[in-house]
């Protein structure tokens, strides 16, 4: 029995997302409806014990003597993920491993680290690593009336169509790392529902004082930026090229540098309108 | 366990052979897309790369390529077209054998070969475009230099330092 097996787990429930089978657990149950606000959107609450991975969140605070307080700690199977005193910090890398770890075993679906907006019917991809500016050109768009998909993963079904994978948009500020949680309602906007073919495959980064001069690439080039930015692209890459392969047909596929996102807005739902 | 394929030197003359073992293959309309398991790494073949991958049979030399590479693109097409294409093929493992270039093409790459045949021959220049495709870690979100960290795959640079508490990203 590894040593984290062996501490007083009080609580504790399993999940399902996408397939994948997630188990939590904590040494303090009332921390445990907080886990609620970091899983992914479509979880649902199953009986089974047996998950694929388990998190194990021990909650610190005071410790037995005054001024001493104890680290919070969170573990993924047996290794630590964090420890810290800022509770926050522990709940925030539960999220992002939890949603790496859905996205990489994800069955049926292809994860492609991107933002998503819907424009009359179709969807608007845009792939990119961090600090590119997704979350702030999907933010323009939002505010421009699209609809809300997901400001980080484009969810690809076999069909090539992208599901929605809303939450708050996670806006950094100019030259800045931190990020602000920003709700879809303050921008104006609507998360979508429906799964919406791809129009535009938009392959873009941020650059101060940038002309927008974008280039068409090939459907297989689009393909490609897909596949750069997919999380589970060494697990299972003949799902994610069948995925690609739908998605790109009929879908205009544009490369360029951009200044402001305000300034390239226009062009895209352009583009989207007259391509219908 | 992934292995390397055994690749031994072929001369200008030998009749190149597609790698078959280890490979997905995805026809799409006017490209190829070929993603390589034991190296891990996507590859876009245009048109006329997939054509002279799709001869390489381990019979067809680079002259009767040549001619077969024309009569299905329909345009005249140079030799040194189908040594670039198989160039670049066998540079991405895509072929069992290495292949050496005929004294020919020595030293010239895609962008020189252009200007050498000129604009006619622009419609058949061969392209292979590859990527490395990326670890989950590379494809997630991640934080900037300064930002606190836990781990090493929460950081952009992969590297989070310092002691105890007070770790960064690097």
């Amino acid at each position: 029995m590894q040593k984290v097996d062996r501490l007083d787990w009080a609580a504790g429930f399993s999940l399902k997302s996408y397939g994948v089978r997630i188990g939590i657990r904590s040494n303090n149950p009332a921390y445990l409806a907080r886990v609620h606000e970091h899983l992914p959107h479509n979880w649902e609450k199953m009986s089974s014990p047996i998950v694929d991975r388990l998190y194990s969140i021990v909650i610190g605070g005071e410790g037995a003597r005054p001024n001493i307080r104890r680290f919070n700690l969170l573990y993924g199977n047996h290794v630590r993920l964090a420890r810290s005193i800022e509770l926050d910090e522990v709940f925030n890398t539960l999220e992002s491993d939890l949603r790496l770890f859905v996205a990489e075993l994800a069955r049926g679906r292809v994860f492609v680290h991107a933002g998503v907006v819907g424009w009359e019917g179709r969807a608007v991809v845009v792939p990119g690593r961090s600090y590119t500016g997704k979350s702030t050109l999907v933010a323009e768009l939002v505010r421009a009336g699209a609809t809300y998909y997901s400001d980080e993963y484009a969810v690809f079904d076999s069909r090539g169509r992208v599901h929605p994978f809303p939450g708050p948009l996670q806006i950094r500020q100019e030259g800045g790392f931190k990020q602000t949680k920003i709700d879809v309602a303050q921008l104006g906007g609507r998360p979508g529902s429906k799964p919406l073919p791809v129009g535009l495959v938009l392959v873009t980064q941020f650059k101060k004082g940038a002309r927008w001069r974008p280039r068409n690439l090939s459907s297989g080039a689009g393909a490609l930026e897909l596949l750069s930015n997919t999380v589970s692209a060494r697990r299972s890459p003949a799902s994610a090229l069948d995925a690609f392969d739908n998605a790109v047909v009929g879908a205009q596929i544009v490369k360029g540098a951009r200044g402001e996102a305000q300034e390239i807005v226009p062009f895209i739902l352009e583009r989207i309108s007259k391509n219908r | 366990m992934k292995t390397t394929p055994n690749r031994t030197p072929a001369t200008a003359n030998g009749e190149p052979r597609a790698r078959k073992d280890d490979l997905i293959v995805k026809e799409m309309p006017d490209e190829v897309l070929v993603y390589d398991l034991v190296r891990d790494k996507a590859h876009c073949l245009n048109r006329t790369a997939a054509l002279v991958w799709n001869y390489c049979d381990g019979r067809t030399g680079a002259a009767a390529m040549t001619g077969r590479l024309e009569r299905e693109l329909n345009v005249p097409v140079d030799e040194r077209v189908v040594w670039l294409a198989l160039n670049q093929l066998s540079k991405n493992y895509l072929l069992e054998e290495q292949i050496v270039p005929p004294p020919l093409m020595a030293g010239i790459n895609r962008r020189q070969m252009m200007r050498a045949l000129g604009v006619a021959a622009v419609v058949a220049v061969p392209v292979v475009t590859s990527i490395v495709a990326p670890t989950p870690a590379q494809a997630q979100s991640c934080r900037g230099p300064g930002v606190p960290c836990n781990n090493d795959n929460q950081c952009c640079s992969l590297n989070c330092l310092g002691i105890g508490t007070n770790r960064v990203c690097a």
